[in-house]
């Protein structure tokens, strides 16, 4: 029996030794997975990179780091800024076009700097490929290993003039010295110290767990709501290639996020200054002018439209692909309809083609309390 | 599923080897044998498979997949025996047409292996159904790790596009064949092609986009611009038959090239005038039916000898 019991040993040790998975991995670090529940009809594939699982400890402190003001590593609460400043959930996550601050919507840095761009909502970007941002920059093709996907833009967006303008060692500095922080941290990745590289996973976490998948729409698709006749109508223009052939680049029926993620040139000019197009991420000359096309859901609040926000309301942006496409060399492929300037929709079809977008409004996704400020920053009673 | 079965099979006979090997390994260091009769020699040796079956990672398919020799289509695509480049408008359709070609995605689908004497094999890999995207070169090659018999092959066929019985909506979710599909109300399931091109005849002055894509087409008891006239649908999907000349051997992997000439779609006997559809041509089934005619005879059999 003794030499049953340390062969026994043996093999017990030997289980341990072979079963091991990281020889750094804290023995008292044990997170909770944060599950997922993907929709009906939505995409099986995640996009969540294999160095930062979903946590609910990874969550809950992107939570609190979103809405935290100190993220700038400011404490003067005239320059304090987080995400959530501008990236407002009532408004999908964009700041909205009558936010009594950054007029007609577009934001700008704590310093007045404004930003290049108008805002993207934050929908669904657990779904998001081909890259962030309108010129999907920040991607896996990008050049800098640290610019190349979705906890990269936390700290760009530290830096950026026309964001928080800030440090990242003062913002590490202050949010270490937070009571509650450090074990925030610790639970979410194993250590006490905080690091921009967990403050951008943590972030990256709670944003990929902002997913709208309740529009009147959805409940269409899945039989438990109709539409009305002039809903249904614009759905058809929606749909088809003779109608309002929106569905080539901003999905419908088949792909439910209403936009493929990809970047088209969709006939808004003619001459391009823009820096920060798509051409200047490919320098394929094809991508002059293009930007990515943004989803369609939530369209109610996350006005003013396309890059350079110069659509104020819906109707300006049906109109414009109705009649106001022009040509030019690197206009997309898709927009076939540029002969005649655009699709020529009656008076009755824009009607029914607004009508159907606004169902693609999912109020729950702006009211959903696990998207909102946290009722207390870890320091508060 | 059946190349997920082949897998398996292939990863339990190297566990086995893997198994073996770790048992001799115990022996041979000498302080512990396994005697046959002792009473924890049984539940000893199951133990140490369970451990190194659970615990061990990092198969390798390609080597288990090469001992039974598989093919590889390589698609290959070119405008009248020249590579297709992309965004250049350096082609000319035989009714005068400049065009150049922007996007080209695809499926194929029911790939098939036939010998002289009669017999085939049906592919099953990936349900049979391969997307390609002219620019993405991974596409472009479809490795059939399902076993085939080793021989003469001589000829391949395959359903350019989907038909009845795969054309199902919703069955991709996932780009980049979630974003093929095609409208319900059209007819549903998937396109079975988007080439999207642009386009100028004499007359114009600057290039005009196309979107030349091919799916289930549509009979309208109205106009075409009225999806509610839409009385039935037509499948559109076309059967292609290539002769091939390969062999499958045990070990190897064969290539084969499948190529479209792309100035095929336009050129021939049903020459395609894009200025006969300003409004493209999924709700134009005349359109689309010249076009698969013309789709029955753009493709090739290439072969390819990789060193």
């Amino acid at each position: 029996m003794k030499n049953s019991a340390f062969f026994f040993f043996i093999l017990f040790m030997a289980s341990l030794i072979s079963c091991k998975k990281s020889a750094d991995t804290p023995a008292s670090f044990l997170t909770t997975p944060y599950q997922i529940t993907i929709p009906s009809h939505f995409p099986s594939k995640l996009n969540i990179p294999s160095d930062n699982p979903m946590t609910v400890e990874g969550v809950t402190l992107g939570r609190f780091l979103f809405y935290d003001g100190r993220l700038s590593g400011r404490t003067d609460p005239d320059s304090m800024m987080s995400c959530a400043n501008c990236h407002i959930q009532a408004n999908s996550f964009v700041c909205g076009i009558n936010n009594p601050k950054y007029t007609n919507g577009h934001p700008f840095g704590i310093t007045g700097i404004l930003t290049p761009h108008y805002m993207l909502p934050m929908i669904n970007l657990v779904w998001a490929d081909h890259g962030y941002l309108w010129n999907g920059a920040v991607s896996e093709t990008n050049p800098a290993p640290q610019s190349r996907n979705l906890e990269d833009i936390v700290w760009m967006a530290i830096l950026a003039p026309h964001e928080i303008h800030g440090d990242t060692n003062r913002t590490k500095a202050l949010i270490q010295s937070i009571k509650g922080y450090p074990d925030l941290y610790k639970k979410a990745f194993g250590s006490e110290t905080v690091t921009i590289k967990n403050t951008g996973k943590a972030i990256a976490q709670f944003v990929r767990t902002l997913i709208s998948a309740n529009s009147k729409f959805d409940r269409f698709l899945n039989g438990a709501e109709q539409l009305t006749i002039s809903e249904r109508n614009g759905f058809v223009l929606f749909m088809t290639e003779q109608g309002g052939d929106c569905f080539h680049c901003h999905g419908g029926d088949g792909n439910p996020l209403f936009t493929t993620n990809l970047f088209y040139n969709n006939g808004k000019d003619t001459v391009f200054d823009d820096i920060r197009d798509r051409y200047h991420v490919t320098l394929d000359p094809s991508d002059i002018g293009a930007y990515k096309a943004p989803t369609l859901r939530n369209l109610a609040f996350t006005a003013p439209y396309m890059h350079d926000g110069r659509f104020k309301t819906l109707d300006e942006v049906i109109d414009f692909y109705s009649s106001g496409v022009v040509w030019s060399p690197s206009i997309s492929p898709l927009m076939h309809h540029v002969a005649t300037h655009g699709v020529q929709l009656l008076p009755q079809q824009k009607a029914d083609l607004k009508a159907f977008l606004l169902t693609l409004t999912d109020s729950s996704f702006v009211t959903n309390p696990d998207y909102s400020r946290p009722p207390k920053m870890p320091d508060e009673k | 599923m059946h190349f997920q079965d082949f897998t398996t099979k292939a990863q339990r006979r190297k566990d086995q080897d893997n198994n073996t090997n770790v048992l001799a390994s115990l022996r041979c260091r000498g302080n512990i044998i396994l005697r046959p009769g002792h009473p924890f020699s049984f539940l000893s040796l199951i133990f140490l498979l369970i451990l190194s079956y659970s615990c061990h990672k990092d198969h390798s398919p390609e080597i288990s997949a090469l001992k039974n020799g598989t093919v590889q289509i390589d698609f290959l695509h070119s405008v009248n025996g020249n590579v297709l480049v992309f965004d250049s408008l350096e082609y000319v359709t035989s009714l005068g047409n400049q065009y150049m070609v922007n996007d080209l995605q695809y499926f194929v689908s029911g790939l098939s292996f036939h010998q002289s004497g009669g017999t085939w094999v049906y592919i099953r890999d990936s349900s049979g159904i391969h997307y390609v995207d002219a620019r993405i070169a991974s596409s472009c090659q479809w490795q059939i790790t399902q076993q085939l018999p080793t021989g003469n092959y001589d000829s391949i066929g395959f359903i350019f596009g989907l038909d009845e019985a795969d054309n199902r909506s919703g069955r991709f979710v996932n780009p980049p064949e979630r974003d093929m599909f095609w409208p319900e109300m059209l007819g549903g399931g998937y396109h079975y092609m988007k080439m999207n091109l642009k386009w100028k005849n004499q007359a114009m002055q600057e290039t005009m986009p196309f979107m030349f894509h091919l799916g289930i087409g549509q009979m309208y008891s109205g106009t075409t611009a009225d999806p509610d006239s839409i009385i039935g649908f037509i499948q559109n999907y076309f059967p292609v038959k290539l002769p091939v000349s390969t062999t499958i051997s045990a070990n190897h992997s064969s290539v084969i090239g499948v190529e479209m000439n792309v100035a095929g779609w336009f050129d021939g006997q049903n020459a395609f005038d894009f200025s006969l559809y300003p409004m493209g041509i999924m709700q134009n089934q005349s359109g689309m039916y010249r076009a698969a005619l013309n789709g029955r005879s753009v493709f090739s059999f290439q072969p390819i000898v990789y060193k």
